[in-house]
């Protein structure tokens, strides 16, 4: 017995015919809605040059900064996207309190899934702490405005002059982006269970020693996991396309994932490694100074120990703030960039939070040991201009590269 | 006259397939789907179409100076590169997504039947031997649903840790010598964890059909002489048939596309298949390849769900 | 028992000093296993093993909670800390995760809000409408209803960041377009099992004692599915303010973050006491949502039901 709701051939022959006539009007309706802004309307130059190092990069002005005298704004709220725990709570509150404001404070754990939301028009930050490598992209979106050099005093003032006279590599004439902080990026350790003369004799292969087999953290950031497999299987390029180059990085990184038990983590270092989970892990000069405060009850900071190649140049870097277009409140924005380049500010951040020196002309590196801030066994993470001048840097990838480098990770978080 | 019509009225309603309810009443035709028009014309929109956006992302292009997704909605441009290559990544020569993906298999078919064979116990119990704790029965199997999925395993992940409350007893009991780290990428915990996350939702099935079966019929059964394993194999399994799929469908489907668990109890040595979608979705540059790793799990999941609903319809229609 | 079971051999009681011979005490696990109507003691030794396995870990975390050291494991004395004591982590002082509490307050109250009317509309709508597009919106509800989760959330980001760019704004209203799409199909099931057992007699006797349409449904029909329409609200309540998977796609910054996406984000990270404390928070508020929930309708049904109201509350749960 047929089913009341049984098509019949013909019902069936009428109603493709109907479907066939009705759907391709639909695509051409969801093309016309889709409203043009979809398409990046940026002009891009023919020729765009990669920033280098050694090719430094003046990125076009598109767009004005705003004018000097723009009232700042009252009782805004503040968007920072930042890190996660980069900027000491309490300093967020000192500003609070100076300017009258809210600030609000989202955090990324990685600059690619940072990228990815401010692309996507997912978050509309004041202020956004992106990566050098990624600023060439930003601009030719147009996604960060100019910066208005007057309403930023301290940076002339207090930061290192390579920042602002020429200005960094990455953006000449500093005219979207102030430096955050300087890092460089090694193996920490613990003392209590690898020596010092291990350290130094091992280098990035102390990552890779089966001796510490499922105490091993690696960072879950593509740029700094395949750049530093890149300098541990004895290449010179970081920024590298070449396909052999990347498939050995890449084979090294499974290895220590599948074949070592390693672990990807962005936090490892300043906080399971001080508690014991890890043995030796890479990291962020600036991660291994913070580890002390996460360090058991009874436990020195000697405990800690961090190597970076002293004899040859070694993976450092810095971090940037700058103002996306989104902005609501660019004039508050620019102050709170001023705030966060404050000599008194901008070391107490570092002191008795982050671990992350600022670039500052007020802070003597020789002397952070004596100070306190630094512990003595952590002297090898403190960043000297000359290490900033001959190290290697992590910088915007060819399209090409990046295809290779993408997929090279996705192989990598696929746990193949 | 108006009566005559009023009464002419109503036999052809009776007499047409639709807009008659049953015999007798006269409602406008469009009274009932008017009801239902608001819910479907939003998951018209924010359902059916989400989901032609997300084909019109895989089989789109990338913008390729800044890497974002350029949907196409138009089928006659339509281009297969992107999608083809998610393809090969399953069963070509470098196929490295096929780990992810047999792995997924592999556990989501070991958490179901473990879910199965536990849940129907549990459920035959309570619904057969609760007695006069039926009622705490019922809360203590309702509760997981209030509970939050994510609060139960993160539960979890705080005892497997080193220094934890699991380590502690093993080591009590002598059964390892030292502790071990549970949360650093074994299939077994990942597994365990999806057990512990999904089981409430196949016992309460089983368990509410359990609960109908007429004592009767298996009084009947042993009657007749059925030893009680026969009368269970015999009586009671087929008679919970559908509730074993309803649970089945409800427990399986929903884990092929859990990430979280992996996240809070794996690494990436045990990656699953939403796994690979979430970190997809989560790089610039890889909206077509999230597309198609979308795709390719709801191609595989519509035929069992097709394969359900037949089945529930065919037993609404018989009961 | 039939003579046939009695054993004729005479069983002595063990005195204080002897155990039975082995043969008694054979005889009697073997009477055990042989007889029909026996308390089953493997599957209930499992059932109990399954509601501590399944509850003890939630106690666990809840007492944890008021741990008075960082760890999650090792109890370190009674403290508040993490709830009210710590100025800059604990749950009522973290600004953020104050932000998180009420942003998880209201997604989870505007989606009850927005689905249960929507989807038993839907419902009362599809069972009494004929034809093959019902057919199609059905099967359509359904398949909304087993998806996984992370699908209907990367199509939904996809859709919004895509096709409706300048419409919508990730963001909360996002979130809840998000949140009731995912949970509309819930009140449809749950209403569509209660009117094929309401059936359509009473309408009729409506209509015919000279009600309209309308008038019929507002005041037959839906007093009458107050039980599952109740549980809808509790449900939809309980399963949005749980939800992290939709939501945190279609997050846009830290004050659209609710407390269950914090609650993930920590627990991949480092997570101390305080989230401890959120999840106890948000199970606390599922708990009371749920106790409302029935109390409010053992009010309003106080004439017609007796005290079967809070079992069929309880039924519509499954």
């Amino acid at each position: 017995m047929r089913q009341p709701n049984w098509m019949s051939r013909r019902q069936f022959m009428g109603r493709t015919g109907r479907a066939a006539l009705a759907l391709p009007c639909l695509p051409a309706i969801l093309a016309a809605c889709s409203k043009p802004g979809s398409v990046p309307t940026g002009t891009t130059p023919s020729v765009r040059f990669l920033a280098r190092p050694d090719k430094p990069v003046s990125l076009p002005l598109r767009g004005q900064p705003i004018p000097t005298d723009t009232p700042i704004e009252k009782g805004a709220t503040l968007f920072v996207y930042n890190w996660a725990d980069y900027i000491w709570k309490k300093t967020i509150s000192e500003f609070e309190q100076k300017f009258d404001c809210r600030v609000e404070y989202t955090s990324f754990t990685s600059l690619e899934e940072a990228l990815q939301k401010i692309t996507a028009g997912a978050i509309r930050p004041d202020v956004y702490f992106p990566g050098p490598s990624y600023i060439g992209r930003l601009v030719y979106q147009d996604m960060l405005q100019p910066l208005n050099h007057d309403l930023i005093p301290n940076m002339t003032q207090n930061v290192w002059t390579t920042f602002w006279d020429p200005g960094p590599w990455y953006d000449q004439g500093w005219r979207y982006s102030v430096p955050y902080t300087v890092l460089s990026t090694g193996v920490a350790y613990r003392r209590d269970r690898v020596s010092d003369e291990q350290a130094a004799a091992g280098g990035y292969d102390l990552l890779w020693d089966p001796a510490y087999n499922g105490k091993i953290s690696y960072y879950d950031s593509m740029p700094d996991a395949i750049g530093m497999a890149i300098l541990r299987n004895g290449g010179t390029d970081v920024n590298s396309g070449d396909p052999k180059t990347i498939d050995a990085a890449r084979d090294a990184i499974l290895e220590l994932l599948t074949g070592l038990d390693g672990r990807l983590t962005y936090n490892g270092v300043y906080v399971k490694l001080p508690a014991g989970e890890f043995t030796v892990a890479q990291a962020w000069s600036g991660d291994t100074v913070a580890a002390q405060y996460y360090l058991p009850k009874g436990t020195g900071t000697d405990v800690l120990g961090y190597w970076h190649p002293q004899d040859r140049p070694g993976l450092v870097g810095n971090d940037i703030i700058s103002i996306p277009t989104s902005a609501q409140s660019p004039r508050l924005a620019h102050e709170f960039i001023n705030f966060l380049l404050d000599a008194k500010v901008g070391f107490e951040n570092f002191a008795y939070w982050t671990g992350y020196m600022p670039p500052f002309t007020s802070i003597d590196p020789d002397k952070l040991v004596a100070q306190g801030v630094i512990p003595k066994s952590l002297s090898t993470s403190v960043v000297t201009q000359d290490m900033m001048e001959h190290g290697y840097q992590l910088a915007e990838l060819s399209p090409a590269a990046e295809d290779l480098w993408t997929s090279a990770w996705d192989q990598i978080k696929a746990g193949a | 006259m108006p009566d005559e019509e009023l009464l002419l009225k109503k036999a052809r309603r009776k007499a047409s397939p639709e807009g008659a309810v049953e015999s007798g009443v006269w409602y406008p035709r469009w009274y009932w789907p008017s009801f239902a028009a608001p819910a479907t014309i939003w998951i018209a929109i924010l359902f059916v179409l989400a989901f032609y956006v997300v084909i019109s992302v895989a089989f789109g292009t990338v913008d390729p100076l800044f890497r974002n997704p350029l949907p196409v909605y138009e089928p006659w441009w339509w281009s297969g590169a992107t999608f083809s290559d998610v393809l090969s990544k399953f069963v070509g020569s470098d196929a490295f997504f096929l780990p992810a993906a047999m792995r997924t298999l592999i556990y989501v078919a070991a958490a179901s039947v473990l879910c199965l064979v536990l849940g129907y116990g549990v459920a035959y119990y309570v619904s057969r031997y609760g007695g006069r704790r039926k009622g705490l029965f019922l809360v203590l199997l309702i509760s997981p649903f209030w509970i939050s999925y994510l609060m139960r395993v993160y539960a979890w992940q705080s005892l497997l840790t080193e220094d934890g409350f699991i380590n502690d007893g093993l080591r009590f009991l002598h059964l390892i010598p030292h502790p071990v780290n549970w949360l650093d990428g074994r299939p077994t915990t990942v597994i365990l964890g999806l057990v512990y996350g999904y089981i409430p939702y196949m016992i309460l099935p089983i368990y509410g059909q359990l609960d109908r079966i007429n004592q009767d019929l298996l009084e009947a059964g042993r009657d007749l002489g059925a030893s009680p394993i026969q009368t269970f194999w015999r009586v009671t399994l087929p008679l919970s048939r559908q509730a074993i799929l309803a649970g089945m469908v409800i427990v399986t489907l929903p884990m092929f596309g859990d990430y979280y668990t992996n996240d809070l109890l794996g690494s990436t040595k045990t990656a699953m298949y939403g796994n690979l979608i979430d970190t997809t979705i989560n790089s610039p540059g890889h909206g077509p390849q999230a597309g198609s790793l979308v795709i390719i799990l709801v191609v595989l999941l519509a035929l069992p769900m097709a394969y359900y609903l037949r089945t529930t319809k065919r037993a609404v229609e018989s009961a | 028992m039939t003579d046939a079971n009695v054993d004729l051999r005479v069983v002595r009681r063990p005195g204080p000093a002897e155990t039975p011979p082995r043969s008694v005490r054979t005889r009697r696990t073997t009477r055990w296993r042989k007889d029909p109507w026996r308390k089953p003691r493997l599957l209930g030794s499992l059932t109990w093993g399954y509601f501590a396995w399944s509850t003890l870990p939630v106690i666990i975390a809840v007492v944890f909670s008021f741990n008075n050291g960082r760890s999650r494991s090792s109890w370190q004395g009674f403290s508040m800390r993490w709830w009210t004591g710590d100025p800059y982590n604990s749950l009522f002082h973290d600004p953020a995760l104050h932000d998180a509490i009420f942003q998880s307050l209201r997604l989870s109250g505007l989606t009850m809000l927005l689905a249960v009317p929507l989807g038993t509309a839907f419902a009362i709508g599809l069972d009494r409408w004929r034809g093959r597009a019902a057919a199609g919106a059905n099967f359509t509800m359904l398949l909304s209803f087993v998806m996984p989760e992370i699908i209907l959330g990367v199509a939904l980001f996809l859709l919004f960041t895509n096709l409706f760019k300048n419409l919508v704004h990730l963001g909360t209203f996002a979130q809840i377009l998000g949140l009731v799409t995912y949970q509309v199909s819930y009140p449809v099931i749950i209403v569509r099992a209660r009117l094929l057992s309401i059936g359509k007699e009473y309408e009729e006797a409506a209509m015919d004692l000279g009600a309209s349409p309308t008038q019929s449904v507002r005041r037959v029909l839906l007093p009458l599915l107050f039980p599952a329409i109740f549980a809808s609200f509790a449900l939809v309540f309980a399963d949005s303010i749980d939800d992290f998977v939709t939501v945190r796609y279609l997050s846009s910054g830290a004050n659209t973050e609710p407390l269950s996406v914090k609650i993930y984000s920590a627990a991949r990270a480092s997570p101390t006491p305080a989230v401890n404390a959120a999840a106890t928070f948000l199970l606390a508020s599922t708990l009371i949502a749920i106790i409302l929930g029935i109390v409010v309708y053992r009010f309003v049904t106080r004439g017609q039901r007796s005290d079967m109201a809070t079992k069929e509350f309880v039924h519509f749960q499954m």
